[in-house]
């Protein structure tokens, strides 16, 4: 184990070079540039533009930038926004706990019913409450999350008058009710595709557990059905979900990206569109560099643990 | 990248590059050493008043931007939105009141040559300054702090946004707390403009630092402005608390917070809403306007900023060189669809590129009709003949073209897909091929590679009609010029003209110079001009003291000024 | 023994399939709405009056129903129901190319990954974790930024991005299978790899990829209107289901039609999709037959 544990965070440490390299060299090589915003602004003549462009050494061979850019990285140096002139780490962090809060939300209201609801159609197949349940996941799956959202403040703040239009908080407030009040609506339409795809998930991989042999098997030995769902079928159901939660990542995070743009979160995924729009090289790297780190925490996290629970995979 | 277009965070540097609505100073007569630095400078101009302003600030102000800012060091390089906070917490020697007066602000009075601010050739400038001015830390305001700012500017190792103008000073001596004297290296008038906006930093503490592009005021700056830097949350807000012994008027708020609201639905909903006191950059989109001002207990102005929306076409490629083809692509256009439909009536037509309120605006520049059978006989007459498909070549090249703006600017996207129809009319192809600002305002614009664009300019130098970057010959970046006419126009008259007009000192010259200028660029269709640019924005009733300002970049300049009735 | 269970886990034949789709209500009506759709979209604009570029500025926002434009006219004048038929090809073609080639590639790289293990395995599924790294959104940009926008680069660049969560399920259903007996008794056989893996790997792990299938479908739909929504995507005056909800979005007060009409249509291809893949995958797996 130990051995394939080091094996594994090799193979990771190695990834993340790669992560790195591929996507210093997207963003590098991509039309555009961090100057675009000031280039034809009669604020700055072209002797201006080329002077920032020396001062923020993009004139140097791309090789020489990541090499530097890397070499920073790894003695704790993240380099600074071309925007605001902030640490990347401090701007990354300045944004992580609006977006934890929100995808932390969204993702247990979607767990706990996702499982809820999978668990309940598979043992209740073609039932009404099945149907409503499969039709219901679907329907969220299928609408655009912006629309959604969209939808959700014209109806629930314009007309309705219920909750906020969007931002984290109320300035001058600093309340939990506040804060509540405000996570409600994003939290619940990031919820939506999530409950969707858990439920999914959990119900095809109930209905695969109840027909498998061995729960045959228990039921012919009489096995009390209640003692099959809970020590057989619900234990086995949830073994892929372990999969489905590394998975689940980085499509949370691209949820997360909609409902901050939509509902004006201060989160790391609107940071993200923004920085890519304004091409913050050091930005975009920055939070690359964090989810990617996080993602593959994630998957190493799902590996072992599904070692660990399914005998049938060998470590090799 | 106007206010009416980009409606959400994804192309944010939509609305910064160009024509964003740079409402720059263009005051009568600061062209002029002679005449244009004659104001008065007690012109105090100020907005009639229902009620009289608190004794104590009271109350916030929560002004909703579309775009973030994130610069607050004001002389490094920044964007528009980044101005509506150095407003507020940095003060310029002089600004310009919306009648284009300079009022003195840091310096006690604004330099002239009556009152020996100026000497008679311009060279020499004496500026005296207020002696009451205090940083927002306590320590006395004094003529170092000018010295240092104009020294930081010209420093090679800071981030400087630009040295326009600022690179000529010479020599400067600081001769008592309250006076400082520079000389010019040459006569250069629109710098009393640039001036105007250029906020004086504090050198009690910038001087101690080690790497002027990165330190802690970079991010908590501290000024002589009538608001002081309360809290940032990145990403959301920032929030600024009065400054109570701010040395001018007020303020009379407690608190501003800058709200940052990607969307422009958004910011409208929460503005309808009322959890917004005031709509910044970019304002009301034009189709909720309408509605805006039937709102209860809502005030919306709408005003006119300095650019001018455009099509921008690139003289270099094929078809648009034959000027012929300009024309009948000018004469093709419904341009009163475009204004009245699309933007609701609310911009005013111009053949110029120069703003109707500027000194050096050209009266009775050849009016646009919408002519399109004159178009089809101009294509005809200069040989353009319909070929396969009903498109229109010449020796072998066909009249189609792209065109680009900053995708997701859906007022623009729609006067593209006008303009299609429009110009299928007469045989002539046009394709859309629009890009995410921050690639369409790279190389594609500044080296012309485009074909077309659809783009909103400012092309006012500070406050002076000098468009020598935009017109003149040796200002074409894709030739190795140093400039921005990525049009790629080249005119000996108008090259003539440019240098002539940077020469002369009297106003009536100068108008008849920029004048000759303008009716040239008119007549040659350098650009097809659409409109000049507007802002509509939003302020809650009871809320007094708003007043746009076309001299400055932002209407949150006044905000001091601003109070709950 | 292994016979035996080579025997039952193979796909039924396709009359019993069929005869099990066909008790499947949902999916029944999700294929007839996806034929629907499909059908509208390629024969529909033959049938209407108006073209769906056609600009009738002085009739823009006509409301649905009043008139001759029966879904409204948009923010040119332009026939609603025109360009939601034509927008229709676009997106689904999109939709369903896009989840082809993602499917495609991500049950070979899954198949040969979980199959071989080891090395190749090791080095396949470090790829797939490797671009799983990137936010879809992230991929998208990057890829976009160097590609023109049109059709075909579109399709090309939601597939680049959807493959690899098919490859990761694949790889752990092989993965998992190819201890079973079933596989051992196939290795014992002497069967060819390759046709354990496709022939007895892949095909036992179709519950799971008919899942990820129909997922993909309505991501590929989906993310079509994210990328009008990024500025990339299909240019105007051409018309997606994407960019129409896109535009649509500020006159969401003022003419809420011009929103419902794409989203719903969105909304109800994708929903049928899902339900298609539902029943098809109740329909393949007999094992579902069992109560």
């Amino acid at each position: 184990m130990a051995r394939y544990l080091a094996n594994r965070l090799a193979q990771a440490i190695l990834l993340l070079v790669i992560v790195s390299a591929v996507g210093f060299a997207i963003l590098h090589l991509a039309p555009g540039g961090p100057l675009s915003q000031y280039a034809a602004s009669a604020q700055m003549t072209q002797d201006d533009l080329d002077r920032v462009t020396r001062q923020l050494g993009l004139d140097r061979p791309l090789p020489i930038q990541y090499l530097d850019w890397f070499g920073r990285m790894l003695k704790g140096d993240w380099g600074r926004s071309y925007r605001d002139g902030d640490a990347v780490l401090s701007v990354i962090s300045s944004h992580l706990g609006a977006t934890l809060e929100l995808m932390a939300s969204a993702t247990i209201i979607a767990v706990l019913l996702g499982c809820w609801i999978g668990v309940l159609g598979a043992l209740r197949r073609y039932s009404v409450f099945d149907t409503l349940a499969t039709v219901g996941a679907m329907i969220a799956l299928s609408i655009p999350t912006f629309w959604f959202g969209l939808i959700a403040i014209y109806v629930f703040s314009v007309k309705l008058g219920w909750l906020p239009g969007g931002n984290r908080e109320t300035v001058g407030d600093g309340s939990l009710l506040d804060l509540l009040h405000h996570l409600i609506a994003p939290a619940l339409v990031l919820a939506l595709v999530e409950t969707a795809i858990w439920g999914r998930f959990m119900r095809s991989s109930m209905l695969e557990v109840i027909n498998q042999d061995y729960i045959r098997t228990a039921r012919a030995k009489g096995m009390p059905e209640s003692r099959i769902l809970t020590v057989h079928a619900l234990r086995n159901a949830l073994l892929p979900m372990i999969t489905v939660a590394g998975l689940q990542f980085p499509t949370l995070l691209g949820g997360a990206l909609v409902a901050e743009t939509v509902f004006t979160w201060p989160g790391m995924g609107r940071l993200f569109l923004d920085s890519i729009g304004y091409r913050d090289y050091p930005v975009v790297m920055g939070i690359l560099m964090f989810s990617a780190t996080m993602v593959l925490i994630g998957s190493l996290l799902a590996d072992i643990l599904y070692a660990v629970v399914d005998p049938r995979i060998r470590v090799r | 990248m106007s206010h009416e277009g980009a409606k959400r965070s994804i192309p944010p540097l939509a609305d910064v590059a160009l024509g964003f609505p740079t409402r720059r100073q263009f005051i009568q007569g600061s062209a002029s050493a002679a005449a244009g630095w004659t104001f008065s400078s007690s012109a105090f101009a100020q907005a009639e008043r229902p009620t009289n302003p608190p004794d104590k600030p009271r109350g916030q102000v929560i002004a909703a931007l579309s775009q973030e800012p994130t610069v607050f060091h004001p002389l490094m390089a920044g964007i528009e939105v980044d101005q509506a906070v150095w407003w507020q917490v940095f003060s310029p020697l002089w600004f310009i009141d919306p009648d284009g007066n300079f009022v003195p602000d840091l310096a006690r009075e604004v330099p002239t040559i009556e009152n020996g601010g100026l000497s008679a050739d311009g060279l020499t400038w004496k500026i005296k300054l207020r002696s009451d001015v205090k940083w927002q830390d306590g320590t006395p305001f004094t003529a170092e702090d000018v010295k240092f700012s104009l020294e930081l500017i010209n420093n090679p190792d800071f981030r400087v946004r630009n040295r326009v103008g600022h690179g000529l000073v010479k020599d400067i001596k600081v001769v008592a707390p309250d006076e400082i004297h520079w000389r010019m290296e040459q006569p250069y008038s629109p710098y009393m403009s640039i001036l105007s906006l250029t906020f004086i930093v504090p050198k009690h503490i910038l001087e101690k630092v080690s790497d002027p592009n990165a330190s802690p005021f970079h991010n908590a700056p501290i000024g002589t402005g009538p608001f002081r830097w309360g809290e940032r949350v990145p990403g959301d807000h920032i929030l600024l608390n009065a400054h109570t012994g701010y040395h001018g008027k007020g303020p009379y708020v407690e608190r501003v917070v800058f709200k940052y609201i990607p969307d422009l639905t958004v910011l409208y909903t929460q503005f309808r809403t009322g959890q917004v006191d005031y709509t910044g950059l970019q304002g009301i989109l034009p189709n909720f306007v309408q509605e805006a001002k039937t709102l209860k207990g809502r005030k919306i102005y709408v005003s006119s900023t300095s650019s001018v929306e455009h099509i921008a076409p690139n003289l270099e490629f094929g078809p648009f060189a034959d000027r012929a083809v300009r024309e009948a692509l000018y004469f093709a256009i419904n341009k009163q669809a475009i204004i009245d439909t699309l933007n609701y009536g609310l911009p005013t037509l111009t053949e110029s590129f120069v703003p109707q309120q500027a000194w050096s605006f050209q009266q009775g520049l050849p009016q646009h009709k919408y002519d399109p059978a004159k178009a089809n006989a101009l294509l005809d007459v200069a040989g353009w003949m319909r070929g396969s498909g009903g498109v229109r070549e010449k020796g072998g090249v066909k009249l189609e073209f792209t065109n680009s703006t900053t995708s997701g600017n859906a007022v623009r996207e729609q006067t593209q897909q006008l303009l299609i129809q429009d110009w299928r009319a007469i045989g002539a192809a046009m394709r859309v091929n629009n890009m995410p600002a921050a690639v369409i305002w790279g190389d594609y614009w500044a080296q012309s590679k485009f074909n077309s664009v659809l783009v909103s300019v400012n092309f006012m130098l500070g406050s002076d009609p000098d468009v020598t970057p935009r017109f003149g010959s040796g200002a074409i970046p894709a030739k190795g010029g140093r400039g921005n006419n990525t049009y790629q126009y080249q005119s000996a008259e108008v090259d003539r003209l440019l240098a002539q007009g940077t020469k002369q000192f009297d106003l009536a010259q100068r108008k008849t110079t920029y004048g000759d200028l303008q009716k040239l660029i008119r007549n040659d269709l350098a650009i097809l001009p659409l409109f000049q640019g507007f802002i509509a924005e939003g302020v809650k009733e009871g809320l007094q003291g708003f007043r746009s300002n076309i001299n400055t970049s932002t209407n949150c300049w006044n905000i001091r000024e601003w109070y709950w009735a | 023994m292994s016979t035996a269970a080579l025997q039952i886990v193979h796909p039924a034949p396709a009359h019993a399939a069929w005869l099990r789709f066909r008790r499947h209500r949902l999916a029944l009506a999700g294929a007839i709405t996806i034929l629907a759709l499909a059908l509208g979209s390629a024969f529909g604009p033959y049938l209407l009056p108006f073209d769906n570029t056609h600009i009738d500025i002085l009739n823009r926002f006509t409301p649905p129903l009043l008139g001759a434009h029966i879904l409204g006219t948009d923010e040119l004048g332009r026939d609603v129901l025109a360009r939601l038929m034509m927008g229709g090809r676009v997106s689904l073609s999109i939709g369903v190319i896009a989840m082809v080639i993602a499917m495609a590639v991500g049950i070979v790289v899954g198949a040969f990954a979980g199959f071989y293990g080891g090395v190749v395995g090791a080095v396949l599924m470090r790829l797939v974790d490797a671009l799983l790294c990137f936010p879809t959104i992230f991929l998208l940009l990057a890829l976009a930024a160097l590609t023109d926008p049109d059709l075909v680069t579109t399709t090309v660049l939601i597939a680049a991005t959807g493959w690899m969560g098919v490859a990761r399920v694949v790889e752990a259903q092989v993965r998992s299978l190819r201890e079973r007996e079933f596989a051992i008794a196939a290795v014992a056989f002497g069967s060819s790899n390759l046709r354990i893996m496709f022939r007895e790997l892949v095909p036992n792990a179709i519950a799971p990829i008919v899942v990820a299938a129909t997922l993909n479908v309505a991501r590929a739909i989906l993310l079509e209107s994210y990328v009008s929504y990024l500025g990339y995507g299909i240019q105007p005056p051409a018309a997606s289901w994407g960019n129409m909800l896109n535009n649509a979005q500020i006159y969401l007060t003022s003419a809420p039609w011009l929103a419902i009409a794409p989203g719903l249509a969105i909304t109800l291809a994708v929903t049928s999709f899902n339900f298609l893949g539902d029943g098809l995958r109740d329909a393949l797996d007999p094992r579902m037959n069992i109560p």
